[in-house]
């Protein structure tokens, strides 16, 4: 007993044994500091590669109890089926005809008045620097009775599908179901909350234009009108998406603008409403493979040449189908651009979400929709307060499953920790020089020492700051119209970025002082610890975005170094170059999502991201 | 079959009861039923009981004991106790559920159709008590007596608007005492049969007989829109006390097709007997301009509105009337566009965030000529105004002299609620935009409800139409729109800054831990003693 005790507490001053231990522990880490440096964003991958593992994660539940999905009998009949196959007629004849906006507008509308609801229609117009857009949308506010009318949900239905990101094919039967939902719905007296029923023009525009006059945040390049009737705080909205001619699957779609998502509770109540009216949900429009088997060489991403022994086990097939779901929600998230009309909601507090009908021959229709959304709405009905609970950060892996944050955040978190702990070297390694001691003169001790010696800190932190003025005056650029217009754009910001790096390097040849530490190697080390601290501090707000940058950053990041001759600085810079603009390929769907939606991802990537790799470029120059 | 005789009997007897034990007390009750152009069917229900000779006691005798004996007969005798207990001379309770819409639906028979509770009552100083500790004892008498969280309309709520409320009668004239109005208003109460229950017992039949059987509490709550009201005021004559209910039903819900309605189908009753001690038992019904048939035949038919007399209708039927359309109902188009009131105002709160936010009011006037509205906000102070950003907007030209005779009461936060009124004049055919720029609160925890947080409800602005200064002598016919008629807007819900309740546990060890770590280090810093170790020794 005493040994024991004398093991973990040694004899002698307290205070002495503690630093000792602290002392120990350091030089422990700092002695490896390059194996954890190397073994961390290593981890990290592991981690990000295990997140599909069907080992982690777990199955969805209800947390709010006030919601009682599918505690209800539903009344939608074959009779509303019928209402909405008129509206169907109608609104072909009106595609048919080439009607314009305004003439579909004013159907819309006409056809919600005469169900007796309050209507209007709103043309919005907004300018960009590539492309103007017009339109005009319907809306209907069903009031309801006996409620002061604060409170509201929205149903909604762009006239667009989501089809290749809103590229043309209509949304008819989701309108069609709106309209019949608005004539069945209103003969109930049960609503404590209004329903606001929206057809918006467009996919992405006109929602953005009907949520901008509601709310009262207008942008400055969009010219809209003001809304006529107005109801109170939107809770809940469910858009509606159902573009083929019946369905198989319900498709669910959750990610919003700059990476919001609704709350998790939402979609679980629509899936458990699903399941109780054998309804299958899928996540987006991704089919299980598993159970298709006929379809699978079209459904499974998991090539043939996999042994079939591996191709087969059921835990990597349940691997591949997350592995394709969470592949698909990093793309959505860290666009920034949503999966859908519903992601314009999540910037003002609304929890929304898009129930699209996948398209197929069958077996479901109007009559399955209507009786789903009509149970979704008499579940977000039962609100008696907003959702809240936390349930905002989740991956779903499959349509029962989802990962925790505590489950998916340390992935991109490792990473960015391996890079702070390279820049926290560097930084140290830059102040401290290893001295070995003159053999010819003899002294007390042989053993090398070290010294201190200054570093360029000013010099560093200019430059830094002057890629990121850079990058605002790059953003200011690319933003203009001349540069859209003119096709000399992308090679005259090359051009200027390379003279800004080579200018750099050039002036520093010039200030180096004597016993003082390389510019590179602090500016290595700054850039690193910055990059480290945005990754970690995005973590929180858009994880996919956190985990593109962590994966993108890390490498280049830690391999820049400086070079002796001119012809391998240019050689080593080059390739940075690329990867700091090589997103301008983009750049017109950027921008188009910045001017529009308000998608932050366009100034983030010219003032954030691309100085921080410039700066890594130029420690490869100095 | 015993009771009929007995009943028979009874009602021998109680019209020469009535009259000669209440001289003093006379009974009347009347029900309106109007249709909309949306379909729908307005009911107001009028009990008006007339105490003669009668007045609102004086506060100064507040100090005395009070021996003058209170025998009513009709007149309601708890209601008699509370007012003579505060020394009230005028007071209105109203409690609603739903939305008026003054767009569709016109003025509203009984003016008071503001969302949920809203209680006002003049009183004059000069009793031992203050005017607020008596304001106090009539809220909480008025809660225990309408099962009515009117306890919550406390100082937080009140305020003192006078111009949007004058008395609506007289105020006796005690030596020159002023007279002092609180008014209250709490957006989120609910009302229903328990509010109903104690308004029944407050009139002479109950609801056994007369048109007080029709109060149908299963139909009733059902309807769009339904409110009660209690209002007791002045006159020469004497003191009155009118209970009213207002109920807007939908008789198209079910079937779609057409509006026709029957006592029967709109609460589900019919009058069986007529109530013995009431004077005027009326029924006025607003007929249609398109072609019905109404049963049974009307006593009368006064321009466009048809009279039936219950003291008329034989005690052995029941009386139930039916007025049925020719032709199946259609929405109306252009609801918008043919409005039944001079001006509509829409009131919203913009802003997603929980610090800032703007409240704007876009008011139309529908008149060719300007009008002049009085706009009020009793705000309380969750929101608080910043009076420097007013703007107000006309086509999108800036027009800041519509605005005048701004007065302002500023609200002490945790306290005191704000009161805003100024004049607004409104162009002829046009849009006038308002909007201000108001800072949320940001609350103790002890202040936030224990109940669901859905956000905290702001009571409705008021409006009241003013004489128009440029055309002397104008008045309103359409739809028996007057001058002083009040406008409710909707309530408003506000979102403020609310920690998340329902994770208890995660918020307290969060704040223990960040408290524990800042005091850990500075308290370390502060006693720790740095010294030299000499780590070989």
């Amino acid at each position: 007993m005493d040994r024991l005790r004398r093991i973990i507490r040694p004899g002698g001053d307290a205070n002495l044994v503690r630093i000792r231990r602290r002392k120990a522990v350091v030089s422990a880490i700092s002695q490896r500091i390059k194996l954890i440096r190397l073994l961390l964003p290593v981890l990290g991958c592991i981690w990000l590669l295990a997140l599909p593992s069907p080992r982690l994660g777990r199955n969805i539940y209800i947390d709010e109890n006030a919601l009682q999905p599918g505690n209800v009998n539903t009344y939608w009949s074959w009779g509303d089926v019928h209402n909405s196959d008129r509206y169907l007629e109608d609104l072909e004849r009106l595609r048919d005809s080439n009607a314009t906006n305004e003439q579909r507008a004013q159907y819309l509308s006409t056809e919600f008045r005469k169900i007796g609801m309050f209507s209007s229609t709103q043309n919005y117009h907004f300018t960009g620097t590539s492309q103007d857009i017009n339109g005009t949308n319907t809306y209907a506010v069903l009031s309801s009775p006996r409620a002061p009318g604060v409170e509201a949900i929205i149903i909604s239905a762009s006239w667009v599908s989501r089809i290749n990101d809103g590229n043309g094919t209509l949304n008819l039967r989701g309108v069609a179901t709106v309209l019949g939902l608005a004539n069945f719905l209103k003969q109930y007296s049960l609503w404590a909350k209004d329903l606001i029923f929206v057809i918006n023009d467009g996919y992405l525009d006109g929602m953005q234009a009907w949520l901008s006059a509601y709310h009262g945040s207008v942008q400055s390049n969009l010219e809209v009108e003001r809304l006529e009737i107005s109801s109170g705080v939107v809770w809940t909205a469910l858009n509606i998406d159902y573009p083929g001619h019946s369905f198989s699957h319900l498709g669910v779609f959750y990610e919003g603008l700059n990476g919001r998502l609704p709350n998790q509770d939402l979609m679980n109540s629509f899936h458990v409403i699903c399941s109780r009216m054998g309804i299958p949900v899928v996540l987006y429009d991704h089919l299980d493979p598993r159970t298709y088997p006929d379809r699978r060489n079209e459904l499974d991403w998991l090539p043939e040449w996999m042994p079939s022994a591996l191709r087969d086990d059921s835990e990597v097939r349940a691997y591949a189908y997350n592995a394709r779901n969470i592949r698909r929600h990093l793309a959505h998230q860290a666009s920034g651009r949503g999966s859908g009309v519903h992601g314009l909601f999540h910037q003002f507090r609304i929890d929304a979400f898009t129930v699209f009908a996948l398209p197929a021959t069958g077996p479901h229709g109007f009559h399955a929709l209507g009786r789903v959304v009509e149970s979704t709405l008499r579940t977000a009905n039962n609100l008696l307060e907003r959702l809240h609970a936390s349930f905002f950060f989740y991956i779903m892996t499959a349509p029962n499953r989802f990962l925790k944050i505590g489950n998916f955040l340390p992935s991109a978190i490792l990473i960015s920790v391996g890079l702070m702990f390279g820049g926290l070297k560097g930084w140290v390694d830059s102040g401290w020089i290893l001295e070995h001691p003159d053999s010819t003169v003899k002294s007390e001790s042989d053993a090398p020492k070290w010294t201190r010696r200054s570093r360029p800190v000013i010099r560093t932190l200019c430059i830094m700051t002057a890629t990121h003025l850079l990058g605002v005056a790059m953003y200011l650029l690319m933003s203009s119209r001349w540069y859209t217009e003119s096709s000399i754009g992308l090679p005259f910001v090359l051009a200027i970025v390379s003279v800004f790096a080579f200018g750099v390097s050039a002036i520093r040849s010039k200030g180096n002082r004597e016993g003082e530490a390389p510019l590179s190697s602090v500016l290595k080390a700054l850039n690193q610890c910055f990059a480290s601290t945005i990754i970690s501090a995005t973590t929180v707000l858009n994880f996919s975005l956190a985990v593109a940058l962590a994966v993108s950053l890390d490498l280049p990041l830690s391999i820049s170094a400086a070079s002796n001759s001119l012809s391998l600085r240019a050689l080593k810079f080059s390739p940075y170059l690329l990867l700091s603009l090589g997103w301008t390929l983009a750049l017109e769907r950027l921008s188009w999502n910045w001017e529009f939606l308000g998608v932050w991802l366009f100034p983030f990537l010219c003032i954030v991201y691309f100085p921080l790799v410039l700066q890594a470029g130029i420690v490869c120059l100095l | 079959m015993h009771w009929r005789p007995l009943c028979l009997l009874v009602l021998g007897l109680f019209p020469s009861f009535a009259q000669t034990t209440s001289p003093h007390e006379q009974f009347d009750e009347e029900l309106v039923v109007k249709s909309f152009q949306d379909g729908r069917v307005a009911s107001t229900f009028t009990f008006k009981t007339l105490l003669t000779d009668a007045s609102p006691r004086d506060p100064r005798t507040l100090a005395l004991e009070d021996d003058e004996p209170q025998h009513y007969t009709l007149f309601p005798l708890t209601l008699g106790q509370l007012l003579r207990q505060y020394a009230i001379t005028e007071l209105h309770l109203t409690l609603n559920a739903g939305k008026w819409k003054y767009d569709s639906w016109g003025y509203p028979e009984a003016a008071g159709v503001g969302t949920g509770a809203e209680l006002y009552a003049w009183l004059a100083d000069g009793a031992p008590s203050s005017i607020d500790e008596r304001w106090q004892g009539l809220r909480n008498a008025l809660a225990g007596l309408f099962c009515a969280s009117l306890g919550s309309l406390d100082e937080q709520r009140t305020t003192s608007p006078h111009l949007s409320f004058p008395p609506e009668g007289l105020l006796p004239d005690w030596d020159g005492l002023q007279h002092e109005i609180r008014h209250a208003s709490h957006a989120s109460e609910h009302v229903c049969t328990e509010n109903l229950t104690p308004f029944l017992k407050l009139l002479p039949c109950k609801s056994l007989s007369g048109l007080a059987s029709l109060l149908n509490p299963h139909r009733m709550f059902d309807a769009d829109w339904h409110g009660i009201g209690l209002h007791v005021l002045w006159r020469p004559e004497g003191v009155e006390v009118r209970l009213n209910f207002q109920m807007v039903s939908d008789p198209l819900r079910p079937s779609g097709k057409k509006q026709d309605w029957s006592f029967r189908s709109l609460y589900d009753r019919s009058v069986d007997r007529a109530c013995p001690v009431a004077k005027t038992s009326r029924t006025i019904v607003t007929l249609p301009d398109a072609v019905y048939s109404i049963t049974p035949e009307p006593s009368a038919i006064e321009s466009g509105k048809a009279l039936y007399d219950l003291k008329n209708k034989s005690p052995n039927e029941s009386f139930d009337m039916k007025l049925e359309w020719g032709s199946d109902f259609v929405y109306p188009q252009a609801s918008l566009t043919s409005p039944l009131v001079p001006f509509t105002v829409q009131r919203k709160l913009h802003g997603p965030t929980q610090d800032r936010g703007q409240l704007a009011l876009v008011l139309k006037n529908h008149e060719p000529h300007a009008i002049r509205v009085s706009y009020l906000e009793t705000m309380p102070w969750l929101l608080q105004f910043y009076l420097h950003t007013i703007r107000i907007e006309v086509d999108g030209t800036r027009r800041d002299d519509l605005i005048s005779n701004i007065s302002y009461v500023l609200p002490v936060p945790h306290s005191r609620p704000a009161t805003f009124h100024c004049i607004l004049t409104l162009p002829g055919h046009s849009t006038v935009t308002y909007t201000i720029d108001v800072t949320k609160a940001f609350l103790m925890y002890t202040e936030h409800p224990p109940d669901a947080q859905r956000g905290w409800d702001l009571p409705p602005a008021v409006f009241v139409l003013l004489a128009s200064s440029s055309e002397e002598g104008y008045t309103r016919s359409m739809g028996g729109v007057q001058e002083g008629s009040r406008v409710y807007t909707p309530s408003l819900l506000v979102d403020l800054a609310t920690p998340d309740f329902s994770m208890p546990y995660n918020v307290i060890i969060f704040t223990c831990s960040v408290v524990a770590f800042i005091f850990g280090s500075i308290f370390n810093l502060l006693t720790r003693k740095f010294v030299v170790v000499r780590l070989d020794g």
